[in-house]
């Protein structure tokens, strides 16, 4: 059988992706190792709001939850609070993924794409040193599939992009690496996302509680794997539950573990081959969240894909449509966000407890850069010398 | 006798691969939803094991 295009990976990148290659007239097969889209839950769940203004997912199913907006608290304890808006990605909604992606999955079968569940990719199939497709196996039978262009969506380890010769291995400073139980019998009335900082709680990263309902929630940890022992994330995760008034009676419905590229962005294009999402490391590298830059970019690759098979080119100039289209959209931001992230890493506790006390009344609503500054300095005017390189950052990379 | 060279428990494994994703030597690989390593390939950094969240990577001399 041969398409214009296989898509490894039913991810929210790989089927986003699809739905937009199919409706811009392409033959696309999308192919998922696991047996259920979606399945296993491999995320936090909060989404940015933004995820409305494109309209690809039908109905609310998917929504567990509306949040108001997101507390912050520093290693003391100390609370900073943004509203919805102000919080910008990752807290507008507490979603169910495996809804999510199956919906998703939906709106690309829809569109004319095949799916094939417990379908492992390979290796990429070559002929002359051009890709011609996948090899893969499905219930243990190895088969071809022909097609002029493979997507990787294939996730933080992506395969794809490492068989096709683009560097995809992980710095451990870029890599965070996660757990996080599902927990119900707990007390979160507030619909608040939380984010905990602090060296001792999540080195290099946070923990977040996001409400799934008034006594269930997500609670999870992230730490920089450059800075994590064996076992640790699990390890700092039951502390934090356990010293937690509000979550130490919790029990699991679920407990996961998972990783999340925190990284620059790369090279997303090669003649027949395209990358998307985690495996092209299409992740917000401050909050770790993806889910945005999945449906902004895979639409971007799926429309780039009709015009390729509309003019039957699939070379490398041909797709870079989709890679300076990414960059521009959501591209920049990510790589200002790598700096902010490069800087704040070098933060100690005192500096995150004195940003916070600078902040805790500060009201956002009337967010000005000046206006900032000046509530940051006025209470601890050492915080000048920290926070210089972010200013610095802002000033040189403009979104 | 050699370096140790990375095991996983298959019990404790929960696949989320991050331990394929820093992999210097691109040793490692997920099979039924497992991670393996290809002793072969390992150069014993231990990169894979403080990486994993669960513990599931140790070191084992052959």
């Amino acid at each position: 059988m041969k398409y214009d295009v296989v898509i490894v990976g039913a991810g929210p990148a790989g089927t986003v992706t699809g739905r937009y290659a199919a409706e811009s007239g392409a033959k696309v097969l999308i192919i998922d190792r696991r047996q259920e889209v979606g399945v296993p839950v491999l995320c936090g769940e909060g989404v940015s709001r933004k995820i409305d203004d494109w309209g690809m997912l039908e109905g609310r199913r998917w929504i567990a939850g509306s949040m108001d907006g997101a507390r912050i608290y520093s290693p003391d304890g100390t609370m900073v609070k943004l509203s919805a808006d102000m919080a910008g990605n990752e807290t507008g909604y507490v979603i169910y993924r495996d809804i999510f992606d199956q919906e998703l999955a939906y709106q690309a079968i829809k569109a004319g794409a095949k799916i094939m569940l417990d379908t492992t990719a390979l290796s990429l199939l070559k002929k002359d040193d051009k890709i011609k497709g996948v090899k893969a196996n499905q219930f243990g039978q190895d088969f071809e599939i022909e097609a002029d262009i493979v997507v990787g969506a294939d996730g933080v380890e992506s395969r794809i992009g490492l068989w096709g010769g683009i560097e995809t291995t992980l710095k451990p400073k870029d890599l965070e690496t996660c757990a996080q139980y599902t927990l119900s019998n707990i007390d979160c009335k507030d619909a608040y996302c939380d984010f905990y900082l602090g060296k001792d709680i999540a080195p290099g990263g946070y923990v977040w509680v996001f409400p799934k309902g008034k006594d269930i929630a997500n609670v999870g940890i992230g730490i920089l794997s450059s800075l994590s022992e064996a076992g640790m994330a699990k390890k700092l995760l039951d502390k934090f539950i356990d010293n937690n008034p509000r979550l130490k009676n919790g029990e699991p419905l679920r407990f996961l573990a998972g990783a999340v590229p925190v990284a620059n962005p790369i090279e997303s294009v090669r003649d027949n081959l395209i990358l998307v999402g985690d495996a092209a490391r299409q992740v917000d590298p401050i909050t770790g969240g993806g889910i945005t830059c999945c449906l902004e970019g895979g639409k971007i690759a799926g429309e780039t894909i009709g015009m390729a098979v509309e003019s039957q080119k699939f070379d490398k100039e041909t797709l870079s449509a989709y890679e300076v289209g990414w960059k521009e959209a959501f591209g920049k931001k990510l790589r200002r966000n790598y700096l902010v992230k490069e800087t704040v890493l070098d933060f100690d506790d005192k500096t995150f407890n004195m940003l916070a006390d600078s902040l805790k009344d500060y009201k956002f609503e009337e967010l000005s850069t000046f206006g900032l500054v000046k509530a940051l300095v006025t209470k601890h005017p050492t915080l000048l010398m920290k926070l210089r390189p972010l200013m610095k950052i802002s000033s040189e990379v403009k979104e | 006798m050699g370096k140790p060279k990375a095991i996983v428990d298959e019990k404790i494994c929960l696949a989320c691969g991050g331990c394929i994703s820093v992999c210097p030597q691109d040793a490692m690989f997920m099979n039924g939803g497992k991670a393996f390593v290809k002793k072969d390939d390992c150069i014993s950094c231990a990169i894979c094991i403080r990486t994993c969240p669960v513990g599931a990577i140790s070191g084992e001399v052959y």
